[in-house]
Parts: C-alpha cells; sequence; structure tokens
C-alpha cells in the first residue's frame, strides 16, 4: 500500500466561524479510510473542498498520486481521479439505469443517434464489477431497491477509473439503506478496494466503519485529531476521540415540567425511520430529542406536527387527540412548529413579515366583517421590537430578510399563538452565533410561560444547555433518557452512538 | 449594493435615477393608468370620435364588462396558484342553457338563469375534486374540462345561433339603463346598463374578499407557498377547491350578462375570450400591487379595450390583424417588465447579501 492522496495546511473559514483548522489527511490505496465526527466538526466542508464547492483559504497543498492537486477545483479533481457519491445520488428517478449512467457520462452515439446496444453494456460492465448482476438496466430508476440505487450511482462515478480514477468518496452512503442492502454495499467496496481504489467512507454509523473501513480519521471542531488503524481502536474509544472535553451544561434553570393534564402526550408513535416511541412533555418543560440521521429523531417533529402522514400511534395536545396528518387540527389544539426546512416548509417568500407573522391565525384582527389591517400591522411590529427581527418594515418581502431574521419571523408565527406545545426542529440550523442565542432566550422563554417544549436536535451542545431532559434516539427506539447532571454533550453523544444491536439478545 | 461589477451594461448612476423617476411618478404601479392617458391624449386629439360617449367610451365600458367578468374568473383560483382555462367554455356552457331552456321551455327566465349558473358550479367543483382530490395539475385539468363542456354545449344544441328567445321583461333586468342623463351642452344621453352595476357589485365582493377577509389572505398564502401554509394551518384544498367553484360561478355569470346584453347564443362565444382574460390578469399583476389583483385587472381590461378602440378608429381597416398583435405583445411586454423587475430584486438581494444585509429599500 503507498499513500494515493495527501492533503496538509487545509483551513476554511466562513464568516464568524472557522470550519476547517489546519487540517491534514493521509490516504493509502486500496484501502477503506473513514471519515467520523460529529455535525460541525468539518466533515462535509472537507467533502465540499475536495469535491470544489468550497474554495479552501490559501496555503493548503494536496498531492494525489505524486502529482499535485489544486484544491476546491471540482474539474481538476476529477481530472486526477477523484470521484464522489453523494448522500443525495443524484439520479434521475424515472430515467433507468442506461439513462443515468449515460447521463453522467456522456451516450455514446453511432451516425449521431444514441447507440443503445453499447450503453446497455456499458452499464451491464459497469454494475457487475460491483457485484451488482440483478439489476434490470431498463426498469425506472425509482423502482430499484436503495442499495441498487447507490451502485447505480457508483457506477456512474466510477466511469473511466480504468485510467487514473482512484479515489471515490462516499458521503453517508448508508444513510437510507436497510441492513441487508448495507451488506450488498459492503461487497462492492470490498470488491473495489481489490482492484485498487481507495475510499474515503464517511458515515455517522461507527458499526459500519469498524466493519468496512481500514483506518479511520477523527474530526473535532475542524482539526484532524487522530488517525488509526480500526483494529487498534475500539467503539468507546472512538467516541471519545470524537468528543473529546467539550462545554457543560449550563446552570440555568432546575425548573421541570408541572404534572397534569396539559402538555403534550405521545404512544406508540410510527412512521418512517420512528419505530414506536412513547413521549410525555409537560407543560414548562424542554425536551430534547437527540440521534443520528436515521435514528428517527428527524422524523419526530413531521410526525407529531402532522407534517407527514404516522403509520401508528396517537398524540395528544393538552387533552386533545390530534387527527393523524393534520397540522390544521394541531394548532387549533395548541400545537405550534417551526419546521425544518425554512424555505420549503415555512415561509411564504414574496409575502411580507406581516403576513407571514399572522398567518396562523388572523381571527384576533377579523371583526366586523373586515381585516383590521392597521390593528395587524401595529401586534407584528410590537412583535419585531420584541423578537429583534431586523427588518426595514413589517411590509417587507421576508425573502429579503438574513436567515437568522426568517427563524425569527417563524418563531414569531408560532409564539403569537401562546401555544401550549412548541415543536422545534433544529431550531438554530443554518443562522448565525447571535441571533442563534436569541432564538434559544425565545425558547426558555416559552417555556417558563408555561409551554411544553420539544426540541429535536443535531446539535448535542444546543440540547445541554436548552433541555431540562434528553430522551436519545437510537433505529427508530427511544434507548436512553438523560436528565439532571448526567446531561452532557458527552453522555448523548455516547449514547446516540451506541449500539442497539449488541444490545440485543 | 454598491457592489455592481463595473461591466455591468446598466451604469448603476443612471439605473437609480431612472428608478427614483419611475417611483415618484407611480409609474412602476399605475403604468396601466399612464398608458391609457397617453391613448386618451393621442387619439383623442387625432380621433374626434374617440372621446365622446357615443362614439367610444360608452361601446367600451359595457363591452368589455364580460372579459372584466371572465379575468376575475382566471383571477380567483390563481391567487391559490390554480389555472383555471375552462372558464370560456363554463360561460359559453352558461350562455347556451339559458338560450336553449327559454327557447323549450316555459320556466321562468330568471330561474332558467339560476339554472345555468348552477351547472357552471357543477363544473367548477368537478374541477375542484380532480384538483384536489385526483392530484391532477390544475392546467391539465382544466383544460380537459374545458373540451367536455364543449361536448355537453354540442350536446345541448348542435351548432348555429339561437337568437330571440328571451322575453322583454328578463332582458330589461339586465339591460335597463340605470342612470340616464343628457351631458349638458353636446346633448349626448350618458347612461350605462344594469348589468355594469352587478358585474361592479362582483368586482368588488371579490376584491373584498380577497383583500380584507382572512380567506383571501389564506389564498394568496397557499399561492405563495402551498406547503408552508398548509403547515401555518390554512386548509389549502378546500381553498383551492373553493377558488374553482367561485371561478367557475363568475365565468358563469359573464354568460349571463351576455345574454343580457346580446340575447342570443352562438357557438363561437367563450374560448375565444380566455385569451384576453388571461393576458388581463397578468397584465394586471404589474399594476398597483407586485401580484395579481383585482382593480389591477379591472385596469389591464380597460387600458387594452381602450388601446384597441383607439387603433380601430385611426385604422379601420388594419384593426383586424393589429388587434391580437397588440394583445400579444401587451401581455409580453408587461409581464417581462414585471419579470425584470423582479430579477433586478434577486440581483439587489445576490450583491448585498450577508448576515445582516438590510433589505432592498424598494421591494413593494
Amino acid at each position: 500500500m503507498s499513500t494515493l492522496l495527501t492533503v496538509s495546511d487545509l483551513s476554511k473559514t466562513f464568516p464568524g466561524q472557522v470550519a476547517l483548522d489546519r487540517f491534514d489527511i493521509e490516504i493509502s490505496t486500496a484501502s477503506t479510510h473513514a471519515l467520523v465526527g460529529q455535525n460541525g466538526s468539518g466533515k462535509s466542508t472537507f467533502i465540499k473542498i475536495l469535491a470544489g464547492y468550497h474554495q479552501p483559504d490559501p496555503g493548503a497543498t494536496a498531492r494525489l498520486a505524486e502529482r499535485p492537486l489544486t484544491l476546491g477545483d471540482g474539474r481538476a479533481a476529477s481530472a486526477a481521479g477523484v470521484r464522489f457519491v453523494h448522500q443525495d445520488l443524484g439520479l434521475v428517478e424515472s430515467l433507468n439505469t442506461i439513462e443515468n449512467i449515460s447521463m453522467g457520462v456522456g451516450y455514446t452515439t453511432k451516425w449521431g443517434r444514441i447507440n443503445w446496444s453499447s450503453d446497455t453494456e456499458r452499464a451491464h460492465a459497469a454494475l457487475d464489477a460491483l457485484g451488482f448482476t440483478d439489476i434490470d438496466v431498463s426498469t425506472p430508476v425509482g423502482a430499484l431497491a436503495p442499495a441498487q440505487k447507490t451502485a447505480i450511482a457508483i457506477a456512474r462515478a466510477l466511469h473511466g477509473w480504468e485510467e487514473g480514477a482512484h479515489l471515490l468518496v462516499l458521503d453517508e452512503p448508508t444513510a437510507s439503506l436497510p441492513e441487508a442492502d448495507v451488506q450488498r454495499l459492503f461487497a462492492a467496496i470490498r470488491r473495489l478496494k481489490e482492484r485498487g481504489v481507495a475510499i474515503l467512507y464517511v458515515s455517522h454509523h461507527l458499526d459500519e466503519v469498524f466493519e468496512i473501513a481500514d483506518a479511520v480519521s477523527v474530526l473535532r471542531d475542524g482539526q484532524r485529531v487522530a488517525t488509526v488503524a480500526t483494529q487498534t481502536v475500539d467503539h468507546e474509544g472512538l467516541i471519545e476521540l470524537m468528543i473529546g472535553h467539550r462545554l457543560e451544561r449550563r446552570a440555568h434553570m432546575s425548573q421541570t415540567g408541572i404534572e397534569g393534564e396539559g402538555g403534550l402526550r405521545v404512544r406508540g408513535l410510527v412512521g418512517g425511520t420512528v419505530a414506536g416511541v412513547d413521549l410525555d412533555v409537560l407543560p414548562g418543560e424542554i425536551v430534547g430529542i437527540a440521534g443520528i440521521n436515521g435514528s428517527g429523531r428527524e422524523m419526530m417533529a413531521p410526525l407529531i406536527t402532522g407534517q407527514v402522514p404516522s403509520d401508528e400511534g396517537s398524540v395528544v395536545v393538552a387533552s386533545v387527540a390530534i387527527p393523524n396528518y393534520s397540522p390544521r387540527a394541531a394548532i387549533r389544539a395548541g400545537m405550534a412548529f417551526v419546521p425544518i426546512d425554512r424555505a420549503r416548509l415555512g415561509l411564504i417568500p414574496l409575502a411580507s413579515v406581516r403576513t407571514n407573522t399572522t398567518v396562523s391565525d388572523l381571527r384576533r384582527h377579523w371583526r366586523g366583517g373586515r381585516l383590521r389591517h392597521r390593528e395587524e400591522a401595529e401586534e407584528v411590529t410590537e412583535l419585531v421590537d420584541r423578537i429583534r427581527i431586523k427588518t426595514s418594515s413589517t411590509e417587507t418581502p421576508v425573502a429579503a430578510l438574513s436567515g437568522g431574521n426568517q427563524q425569527k419571523v417563524l418563531f414569531a408565527r408560532s409564539l403569537r399563538l401562546a401555544p401550549e406545545v412548541l415543536v422545534l426542529d433544529d431550531p438554530t440550523t443554518g443562522i448565525d452565533v447571535a441571533a442563534k442565542e436569541e432564538i434559544l432566550r425565545l425558547i426558555e422563554q416559552a417555556a417558563a410561560d408555561g409551554g411544553a417544549v420539544m426540541v429535536a436536535s443535531t446539535d448535542t451542545d444546543e440540547l445541554v444547555q436548552l433541555a431540562h431532559r434528553v430522551v436519545v434516539m437510537v433505529d427508530g427506539m427511544v434507548v436512553e433518557e438523560i436528565s439532571g447532571d448526567a446531561m452532557t454533550a458527552e453522555n448523548i453523544q455516547r449514547a446516540q452512538f451506541q449500539s442497539v444491536k449488541a444490545d440485543a439478545p | 449594493m454598491t457592489a455592481i461589477p463595473s461591466d455591468d451594461r446598466i451604469d448603476p448612476e443612471t439605473e437609480t435615477a431612472v428608478r427614483s423617476f419611475f417611483r415618484r411618478f407611480g409609474l412602476n404601479r399605475f403604468s396601466g393608468l399612464y398608458v391609457l392617458a397617453l391613448f386618451f391624449l393621442f387619439f383623442g386629439l387625432t380621433e374626434s370620435n374617440y372621446l365622446t360617449w357615443n362614439g367610444s367610451i360608452e361601446f367600451v365600458l359595457t363591452q368589455k364588462v364580460i372579459v372584466c367578468m371572465l379575468a376575475l374568473a382566471f383571477l380567483v383560483p390563481l391567487t391559490t396558484e390554480t389555472f383555471d382555462l375552462s372558464i370560456g367554455a363554463n360561460m359559453a356552457l352558461s350562455l347556451v342553457i339559458v338560450n336553449k331552456m327559454a327557447l323549450v321551455t316555459e320556466l321562468p327566465e330568471g330561474l332558467i338563469a339560476l339554472i345555468g349558473l348552477g351547472a357552471c358550479l357543477v363544473i367548477g367543483g368537478l374541477n375542484g375534486f380532480i384538483v384536489v382530490k385526483l392530484r391532477v395539475n390544475s392546467f391539465i385539468a382544466t383544460l380537459g374540462m374545458s373540451q367536455v363542456i364543449a361536448a355537453v354545449i354540442r350536446r345541448i344544441h348542435d351548432g348555429g345561433q339561437i337568437t330571440r328567445a328571451f322575453g322583454d321583461s328578463y332582458v330589461k333586468f339586465g339591460k335597463k339603463d340605470v342612470f340616464s342623463f343628457t351631458w349638458p351642452g353636446s346633448g349626448s344621453e350618458i347612461s350605462l346598463p344594469y348589468y355594469f352595476f352587478y358585474a361592479l357589485i362582483v368586482t368588488v365582493i371579490t376584491w373584498y374578499v380577497l383583500e380584507h377577509t382572512p380567506v383571501g389572505r389564506h389564498m394568496f398564502a397557499t399561492g405563495g407557498n402551498r406547503e408552508a401554509a398548509r403547515l401555518s394551518g390554512v386548509n389549502t384544498d378546500r381553498l383551492t377547491w373553493g377558488s374553482l367553484v367561485a371561478s367557475a360561478g363568475i365565468a358563469g355569470f359573464a354568460g349571463t350578462i351576455y345574454s343580457w346584453k346580446f340575447a342570443a347564443f352562438s357557438s363561437s362565444v367563450g374560448p375565444p375570450l380566455l385569451f384576453p382574460a388571461v393576458a388581463a390578469v397578468f397584465f394586471g399583476a404589474s399594476q398597483l400591487k407586485g401580484r395579481p389583483n383585482v382593480w389591477g385587472t379591472i385596469i389591464a381590461v380597460y387600458t387594452l379595450a381602450f388601446g384597441i378602440k383607439g387603433i380601430g378608429l385611426r385604422y379601420p381597416r388594419e384593426i383586424d390583424w393589429m388587434q391580437p398583435l397588440f394583445e400579444g405583445l401587451t401581455l409580453i411586454i408587461a409581464v417581462g417588465i414585471a419579470s425584470r423587475q423582479g430579477i433586478i430584486k434577486v440581483m439587489r438581494r445576490k450583491a448585498s447579501s450577508g448576515p445582516t444585509a438590510d433589505p432592498p429599500p424598494d421591494i413593494e
């Protein structure tokens, strides 16, 4: 094994944040090198620089197969033989395998028309090489199994690898794969390794890392803290490396929930990645939901708020049972929520701050058969001042605001309902530090006012700061509840990376 | 906002000067009215008949009531980002039912008119079902429905005209002059028919519902971002459905007005009016507010109509081909200008992007 890729002195600074800090890494040929770290540790920034999506800060150097490699140049990377399969595979579901592969690498033509037989052969050959001989290449990709789709994306990425493609980057390839499919994918990865390809494998699933990787590099706060051979480290040791020593729970509130009829009550919730969850959030309490992607954490808020239909289970808000898949009924019953995807699920972009704020409840300004616009504007002006939304006026389209201020508008929309239950899903993603602090204040205030607050978040520090207790999910189930002095980022991380399979009889 | 690259084709200084000029005189919001004034000025000076009541004003005001109604019928579902292309056919349906039933039955004509409207409401309900429950794209659903309606119309009446089907009282109910007086000096008689005021009532109600009730607010929210509106507790399905029923009802009423005005049915009435209605709504969206709205639509209808009337008076032999040219180009230019304003907004936002950037000052 020789060294294939060497990167050194790679830094990347975003406004107000250092994403990568003098990062370096060495990857050998014919090996699988895993990259692990918490959210925000710099993994994706590194991948994105390799892919040419971000530009590195000056001073970084990289060599691939003894030749200098320009970082931040996607075309150069591809020409030098670095290929990517991103989490979103980039396949067109309505087209078949042949078309998907040819679309990426170019159709073969004969007399100016597509040479389907040679394209078909090429598709077969590429998939056979991965051990996926069972794919019907003329079926639309949408009808195939998840592992088959991943294989197609890999086949496409590897096109022309014989001529020098030597590093394949797989970014969370198993995030949406069932266990059996994971094994097929691993078999394909092993075949590739035998053929001399180096694989950079990014994953949150430590079990998989131990199973497939030869070496693992750990990122923390933008730095590579260690690279170890997987045989020389165990599960606990790896988590230790990932977490380091982090800030502890801020001593702010000792108050817990008030027992009674109110609050949020979830029983036997099943849907998507959630496989049977009971949860109670009492009035005045903030309960955090932790878990890696795919653990069910990401589906909790959508299921509870009725954004997506659940398969089973009941949700009760302040003693009122909410029908499945009805955000409207949930809001009527006293629930408010801020969806995770601000632009797609939250904002009406061209409508004003005023309209966006009041859309959930206009009844209070509807008197005598008329919508009292001035009164509405006064209410929103007051909210804008109180929540400190930076906008030139209440009539500004919300699309013209910065991300943090847009998020505050969504909070204003929810908080003016004086909700009995507030459901939040990664409430501070993609917003600047100052706005983040202010939003955390708002959440605390909502609980202090008697709201039952549920916060699902990938940001462990945020959970430690906010929550009275944190519920940790693995494989769709609640595996641990952490509260009191035990509630540290370290414990939450440890719990969410634990392997349920190992515990099973 | 200052970071406009030097190779930009528009000089930033000039650009700002032009824009502030535009804003001061409301050219960005009232361009339709300015164009209308230009028509009045130009054709008023060159054509002696143009600015007289009997010459063109009465004709245009009453003639275009039907287009106004169809434009509103298109506007209402459009607020929820739903297209209703069956409005022209719906108008014809109501019209053929009124004429045919008046001809072959003894039922009172007022009741027959209501039956015609009812049929349109049923079509609207079907449109809603197809769009909301079957999840067929509204463009496709209503395009298909307009052909279904055409088939129904042909079953009801096998082509050709129906005339003189109505009694006097029915026609009078819609067509009688409401106020009439003699303009001092010129001696010309000024008057408007009842149906003009019925249409005005429908327009005011539509405006009121869209702009001054929660229902209207929720409709625009649905059109602005359907999923976000749904998650905010807006009943987007019911609003979409309801807007299609309302649209069909208003289109049917356009047919009723036609029956009062012309007291006749011909198989070529209805669908050809779809284009001017759609054009008026999109042209109207560039007026007053940066989105489709009732009064902007009405301004658009009459600006186009007075323009065409003027051209018709000045070039009587050319009007036949100039009318569609004029309508088509106006639509493209109006929407082009509106999108360009949108592009400028986006570019300014890009140039000024940053976590604490102030929003562009000129967005309405």
